[in-house]
């Protein structure tokens, strides 16, 4: 891949840049390959601002005698301008920003040539890994098993190469099992609960089809995971009638004749296109100066993004119910079970186990749970709310999930240990990042590109002491006890410092939340000298 | 952190085992009685609660409060309610009405709550209760005293003396050569309602303040409630003047502006009317109005507030939709449809239009119709964005005395205390909508406060009770005739006696910071922690104020060692507020401690 061949006009003097909360300034604007670099040429107090074109999400043009403006609408939701002398310098950077800013080859991403001075290549890339994950948890030896069944990606090509899964269930079972469930997402286990021994489970739906196929080494899958206990719990992310309609084209869900000693519940959780959609209208109404105070309230709850976020976590609390208060394990699927499944197991780890609320517990969370579970980022996240291109299979899970966490933040605002700038952090690296750690769709496409040989971890950077001192809440004081969130709608907030991070009033807020943390910090290093 | 109960699942609760001590055995012996508190009486009652059903147990009224604890042992529900909260008191149901819990007594509350009893219909079980209720909760009708008047409350620090006017007025640097303290009212004869401390325009004369005193309603002269230390702009708030149908004129008012606006040379005063247009001139026809043309070297600014009427129904309506239970499915557009925020919002926002007059220079006149509800809201909440004192704990309290109570805020009848005529069309939670905005202001400025939200809710909590006499009768005048600061207790007593309860750990004083609040409605919220304080599902969820606890005291001990260190060596102190701890390698780490090095200097 060349970029040169999309560059036609690298350069341009007398540009105007103007970029929220700042005063415009004048500079020169430099396009390469990844990047739209622009300083000033203020000799005092010079500034540089460096764009990854991938940020980039939709761009307007316009044209005016001699000069064009382009504004970059940018998936971190900062929206920017450029006044260009030269219509054919603009035409020029336009067409540069609207190729480089979407290209579909992963190996010529950023990640794969960022190359910073003072990080070397590391030798092992994430926190943990399926096997190291299983040596630690040694209550899970007795009854529960990993499995390298899906070694060569062929069990299962979105599930990492090993798996833990009920020790009396061998790995012929399993290939069986998982021809059963779509995409061959065979339940596995993803949680431990060590305070009662019971598990959360995580897979796709059932293959029943039309004429309602069993398959009986699910059945044992299953049966073997409540060995010992008089039931578990299905949580279903669909409505009854959605995953009766599923049977249709092939799905379905877990009969009560066949599963006698599982009970089911169907949670409609909203995924794919609608909440895509959800987030447009959202951001919307956010960017929407004009009528400032006229039915803003109306637009915020059409939009129905709050109303997602209390799904989510109404589930997210059914399922730590089940687990938790009534001691029972549970399975959690949706349909392919690489969205919802994952939003809410992993925000029913984060309220049940302290050991996820820390940073390293969280990031380990998410590396678990959405990296090496699988959730497809590149489709998920090729485009956020601005841009003009059709839908394809964009969906903001991972930010629901974000806003979720946020949510508990603010409603246990001792409870972890990390702070809102590291949901904001993650929030903008997940759609375009320095680092390979959202890159792809699976663990198999990672490997074949290379990935974790070639480009940083985001995870790992994040866990440097100067960055985890960024990034740490200096109020958290470990709880043991389940951090049930209010779910009314009274309780949850709009997350005023994602969605409206370009106004000077969040940004006061986020300054007095920094200044906040280094007086606590000091006030404790005083007090400790 | 309890488990709100079920809220998420469809599971069969499980009803935890329920533990078996008894809490039978004298089950009101735990509650506290203030000295001058009496028990009138007790009786067995069932509580309909809202959000756990019918409750059985015993509920004691005394002089001042209404307290309510359930007998059985696996519901434990205690309500504390002063009466001076009660704003109606009725009974539900007859003698022969039907249906379990149908006679009983159903109370309406000022704070955002309704209560409701259930009885045996046997015998007139309610009656002396009810008659017990309805003689102490509302006692001025009843010729009874307000409890203030009984309370023996002693506290270390007295709080009457916290707002002394001539003291203030020096802090402010008056007099000056262009303001003058004058003691015109010191019989309250030029205006009934105001204070006896004023400050006036220098070259004003006594007889000058009699004349404009007959042009303005009430008169409400138009006086120095502010003035800015560098551009010595001053706020000045007044009522409207009498112009009437014929459009009168007042040629010692329109002279007496002008004395005000050249005081520091302002090109333009600025007057802001706090109503809507519309409602200014309807006041024409009841002989009020505003400045005209008239007024030269002036310029009149609507600020399209609405009336205490509105801001009444307006709580109303928001009260429905939160209270017992509250509206779920199209909660923002039913909170929209409330009008509240964008009432809060255009409150603000007119404040802070004064405070941007105000500190680029240009002296400004604020008046409504009386000016003592919508003006009072807008000068205070400006001269808290303008002034960093008021900002602080003491600094609030003398805000509170001055502005509202001081300038007649009529407190009496906006709040009816002890007073059962319940549908009283003078009530109004406008002093209520003054806390909600001081509440937007502290969420959006999380530094820049002393005080924190409790003292906020405790301010709001005794705006009822009648357990202090801060907040009683609607002005100086009358406040005189009762001897309220002899016979009552203030509310600052209690406040100054236990201030680290209302203090904020991250308060970081910077003096001449003036703070503009964002008024745009996506920047509001409502304050979820007061107005829907009752309903147990949507409380704070963890208990946060012990850990602040920790931190202000771990603040404290911070400032000493800094203090210690800069007294050891004069000399370390500024390399102390450069750099507090040469290896962090952030840049800002060192603004706590530079922030706190001129604490030491003297102000």
């Amino acid at each position: 891949m060349e970029f040169a061949e999309h560059i036609k006009t690298a350069n341009v003097e007398d540009v105007v840049l103007r970029q929220p909360l700042q005063p415009p300034s004048r500079g020169t604007l430099c396009i390469t390959g990844h990047h739209l670099l622009f300083s000033d040429r203020e000799e005092s107090d010079s500034r540089q601002v460096l764009l990854l074109l991938r940020n980039i999400d939709a761009i307007e043009k316009r044209m005016s005698g001699s000069s064009g403006t382009i504004t970059m609408k940018c998936k971190d939701l900062r929206v920017l301008q450029l006044d260009i002398p030269g219509m054919e310098q603009c035409l020029n950077i336009a067409h540069s920003i609207e190729t480089l800013s979407c290209l579909d080859c992963v190996s010529a991403m950023y990640p794969f040539f960022y190359r910073p001075v003072d990080l070397s290549l590391p030798e092992q890339w994430g926190l943990s890994s399926p096997e190291m994950h299983y040596s630690q948890m040694k209550e899970l030896y007795e009854k529960w098993r990993l499995s390298t069944v899906n070694r060569d990606y062929s069990v299962c090509p979105s599930y990492p190469p090993a798996v833990i899964v009920p020790k009396s269930i061998d790995d012929d079972t399993l290939k069986k099992a998982a021809k059963f469930r779509q995409g061959g997402r065979f339940p596995v286990l993803c949680y431990y609960h060590k305070k009662n021994g019971m598990v959360i489970m995580r897979s796709s739906q059932p293959l029943l089809g039309a004429n309602r196929k069993r398959c009986k080494e699910d059945e044992l899958l299953l049966q073997a995971v409540i060995e010992g206990s008089d039931k578990g719990y299905i949580i279903d992310t669909r409505s009854m009638q959605q995953a009766q309609q599923a049977r249709m084209t092939g799905g379905g869900f877990e009969s009560k004749s066949f599963y006698d000693r599982w009970k089911r519940f169907h949670r409609q959780m909203e995924r794919g296109k609608a909440l895509q959609e959800s987030l447009i209208k959202l951001v919307e109404a956010c960017g929407d100066e004009s009528n400032n105070m006229d039915r803003w309230l109306s637009k915020l709850e059409n939009s129905k993004w709050l109303s997602h976020v209390q799904n989510a976590l109404s589930t997210a609390g059914l399922l730590v119910e089940c687990v938790e208060r009534d001691g029972h394990s549970v399975l959690v699927h949706g349909s392919e079970g690489t969205d919802c499944s994952l939003l809410i197991s992993t925000l029913a780890q984060l309220i049940m186990d302290p050991c996820c609320r820390t940073m390293e517990g969280f990031l380990g969370l998410l590396e678990r749970e959405w990296i090496q579970a699988r959730h497809p980022f590149q489709q998920r996240c090729a485009h956020s709310a601005y841009s003009h291109a059709r839908l394809q299979q964009e969906s903001p899970v991972f930010l629901l999930l974000l806003d979720c966490v946020w949510q508990l933040w603010r409603q246990f605002p001792l409870a972890l240990g990390f702070s809102e700038a590291l949901l904001l952090r993650l929030a903008t690296e997940v759609y375009a990042s320095d680092y390979g750690t959202f890159l792809c769709n699976s663990d198999q496409e990672r490997c074949a590109l290379e990935v974790k040989e070639r480009t940083h971890c985001l995870f790992r950077a994040l866990l440097r002491p100067t960055e985890r001192d960024y990034y740490s809440n200096p109020l958290y004081e470990r709880t043991e006890l389940a951090i049930w969130p209010s779910v009314h709608p009274q309780s949850l907030q709009l997350w005023k410092g994602y969605f409206l991070r370009w106004t000077q009033q969040v940004r006061h807020l986020e300054e007095a939340q920094e200044e906040i943390r280094n007086m606590v910090i000091e006030w404790g290093k005083l007090a400790r000298s | 952190m309890a488990s709100p109960v079920s809220v998420y699942n469809i599971l069969e609760s499980h009803t935890p085992p329920t533990r078996k001590e008894s809490l039978k055995m004298e089950l009101l012996s735990d509650v506290s009685l203030l000295p001058g508190e009496e028990r009138i009486t007790d009786k067995d009652i069932i509580y309909i609660c809202p959000f756990s059903g019918a409750v059985k147990g015993k509920v004691l009224i005394t002089n001042f409060r209404l307290y309510f604890k359930s007998s059985d042992a696996d519901v434990t529900v205690t309500l504390d309610v002063p009466l001076g909260a009660i704003s109606r008191v009725e009974k539900m149901g007859g003698a022969s009405s039907r249906g379990e819990n149908s006679y009983g007594l159903d109370i309406t509350c000022k704070d955002m709550r309704n209560l409701r009893f259930a009885l045996k219909q046997e015998g007139h079980s309610r009656r002396d209760i009810f008659e017990v209720l309805f003689r102490y909760a509302f006692p001025l009708s009843h010729g009874l005293p307000l409890f203030a008047y009984l309370s023996q409350e002693k506290y270390a620090e007295t709080g009457w003396t916290i707002y002394k006017p001539v003291e203030e007025f020096r802090r402010q640097g008056l007099p000056n050569n262009k303001w003058r303290i004058s003691f015109i009212n010191k019989s309250y004869d030029l205006c009934d309602t105001y204070p006896t401390v004023l400050a006036v325009p220098y070259k004003s004369k006594e007889e000058d303040l009699r004349k404009v005193a007959a042009f303005r309603s009430r008169g409400r002269i138009p006086v120095l409630s502010w003035i800015h230390r560098e551009n010595q702009a001053v706020i000045a708030r007044c009522s409207q003047p009498l112009v009437g149908m014929s459009g009168k004129r007042n040629k010692d008012d329109e002279r007496y502006l002008e004395l005000i606006r050249e005081a520091n040379d302002t090109t333009k005063l600025t007057i802001y009317d706090a109503r809507p247009n519309v409602n200014a001139v309807a006041n024409k026809a009841t002989g009020g109005g505003y400045e005209g043309d008239e007024y030269q070297n002036a310029e009149l600014i609507f600020l399209d507030i609405q009336n205490i009427h509105v801001m009444r129904e307006s709580q109303k309506k928001l009260k429905d939709i939160v209270y017992p239970n509250v509206e779920e499915s199209h909660w923002l557009s039913s909170l929209e449809s409330t009008h509240w925020l964008e009432h809060v919002k255009l409150v603000l926002s007119g404040a802070i239009q004064v405070a941007d007059k105000v500190s680029s220079g240009n002296s400004v006149v604020v008046h409504c119709s009386d000016g003592w509800d919508r003006t009072a809201q807008l000068t205070s909440l400006a001269m808290l964005m303008l002034d960093s004192h008021y900002r602080t704990l003491r600094g609030f309290q003398v805000l509170i005395e001055k502005e509202w109570i001081s300038f007649g805020h009529k407190f009496a009848s906006r709040i009816g205390h002890g007073d059962k005529n319940h549908a009283d069309q003078d009530r109004s939670p406008i002093f209520v909508q003054f806390i909600d905005c001081v509440w937007q202001m502290t969420k959006q400025f999380p530094t820049a406060f002393e005080f924190n939200e409790h003292l906020l809710l405790t301010i709001l909590d005794h705006l009822y009770s009648c357990r202090f006499g801060t907040f009683l009768y609607n002005c100086e005048s009358v406040r005189d005739q009762h001897e309220v600061r002899s016979k009552t207790v203030s509310l600052w007593s209690l406040v100054n006696s236990k201030v680290d309860m209302y203090l904020n750990p991250f308060y970081t004083p910077e003096s001449g910071r003036v703070l503009y609040p964002v008024a745009s409605m996506r920047h509001l919220e409502l304050w979820v922690a007061y107005y829907i304080r009752w309903n147990p599902r949507i409380r704070q969820q963890s208990p946060v104020e012990q850990r602040y606890k920790e931190l202000l005291a771990l603040r404290d001990e911070y400032l000493k060692k800094l203090e210690q260190l800069q007294l050891s060596d004069s000399s370390t102190s500024s390399h102390l507020a450069n750099s507090p701890t040469p290896n962090t390698t952030s840049s800002s780490t060192s603004t706590p401690s530079q922030q706190y090095t001129h604490l030491q200097t003297p102000l």
